[in-house]
């Protein structure tokens, strides 16, 4: 079933045309890398900032980097969806590629946490600058789950 | 050409090519000091050409270290990643563009770096991005992300 459905994404329109043109993939890969720079780039820098590294720069503009992070995510929604068709069987039997997944939901609901505690502490610490205990272990756990993502990505090549 | 062939053949390159672990961890390092970096010099550069104006550009030099520490994490991976195929990388052109770009957003860097992180900018006056520090800014953008495009060609071009 499974396979079944691989085997046909492999074989859709879009895979082909991926095939067919020779400088696809090469482009989808470095869209991918541009995207993952914005994507981690910015995550970095807010969770050390959280952590507090660089205590100068207002945490408020630092978390209004997050436009930049979604920009960097939909990059890299778009070529990695793309780039999973090309290749669907040799991804989808891949053990990185779903440990890349798995690590990449995870740090979804752990952003997800991040900012609701933004939007529902009943203190505002960004604003005071300070923030609570919690907050810092969604920033830690974020900064290790992109760490994972980003190892997971790159190892696909060789497992 | 003797040079690259030894350098391939020293104890750190063949490790790099042949373990099984070599290659991928110095690649992950290199992905992860690239995010470190191009994201720390990427807000700089935006903020002197005018986001994010709530933060003050004269404390975003808080960022540097962080620069530094991805660049280093890249210097010693693409280090370790060029010895190991030293002799394919040094005849690749979209390799030695990738150099060639490193080096004119390095120079970018300090150029920007001496202009508004300079200590007259500190405490009173704001700094105000002029002209001239745009296009720095600007100019470094297209530098770094040209780099991480050449970096990704450099397995499907001559």
């Amino acid at each position: 079933m499974m396979m079944e459905l691989l085997q046909w994404l492999e074989h859709t329109p879009i895979a082909h045309a991926i095939r067919d043109w020779r400088w696809a993939y090469p482009a989808l890969e470095t869209g991918h890398y541009i995207g993952l720079s914005l994507l981690v780039g910015g995550i970095m820098l807010i969770d050390l900032r959280v952590l507090g590294f660089a205590p100068k720069l207002q945490l408020k503009s630092m978390i209004g980097l997050l436009p930049f992070v979604w920009v960097g995510f939909l990059i890299n929604v778009t070529t990695g969806s793309l780039l999973f068709i090309y290749g669907a069987v040799n991804f989808g039997t891949n053990h990185a590629f779903w440990v890349k997944m798995i690590c990449l939901v995870i740090a979804g609901l752990n952003a997800l946490a991040f900012d609701l505690s933004i939007k529902r502490y009943s203190y505002d610490w960004v604003a005071a600058e300070r923030p609570p205990p919690l907050v810092k272990t969604f920033a830690t756990l974020s900064f290790a789950l992109w760490l994972c993502v980003v190892t997971a990505g790159r190892w696909m090549a060789y497992i | 050409m003797g040079f690259l062939e030894w350098l391939q053949g020293t104890w750190v390159a063949t490790t790099v090519a042949e373990s099984l672990w070599g290659y991928p961890t110095f690649e992950t390092m290199h992905t992860m000091g690239m995010a470190l970096l191009i994201g720390s010099l990427g807000l700089i550069n935006l903020r002197v050409l005018g986001f994010k104006p709530g933060l003050k550009i004269f404390d975003t030099r808080a960022l540097l270290p962080l620069a530094w520490i991805g660049f280093t994490l890249n210097a010693i991976s693409g280090s370790a990643l060029f010895v190991s195929d030293a002799v394919m990388f040094f005849n690749s052109y979209t390799f030695r563009l990738k150099i060639v770009l490193i080096i004119l957003g390095g120079i970018n860097a300090a150029l920007l770096s001496r202009k508004i992180f300079s200590e007259p900018a500190q405490g009173g006056a704001a700094v105000v991005p002029t002209t001239g520090m745009k296009w720095i800014a600007g100019t470094s953008l297209v530098f770094w992300f040209g780099a991480i495009i050449c970096g990704r060609l450099i397995a499907y071009t001559p």
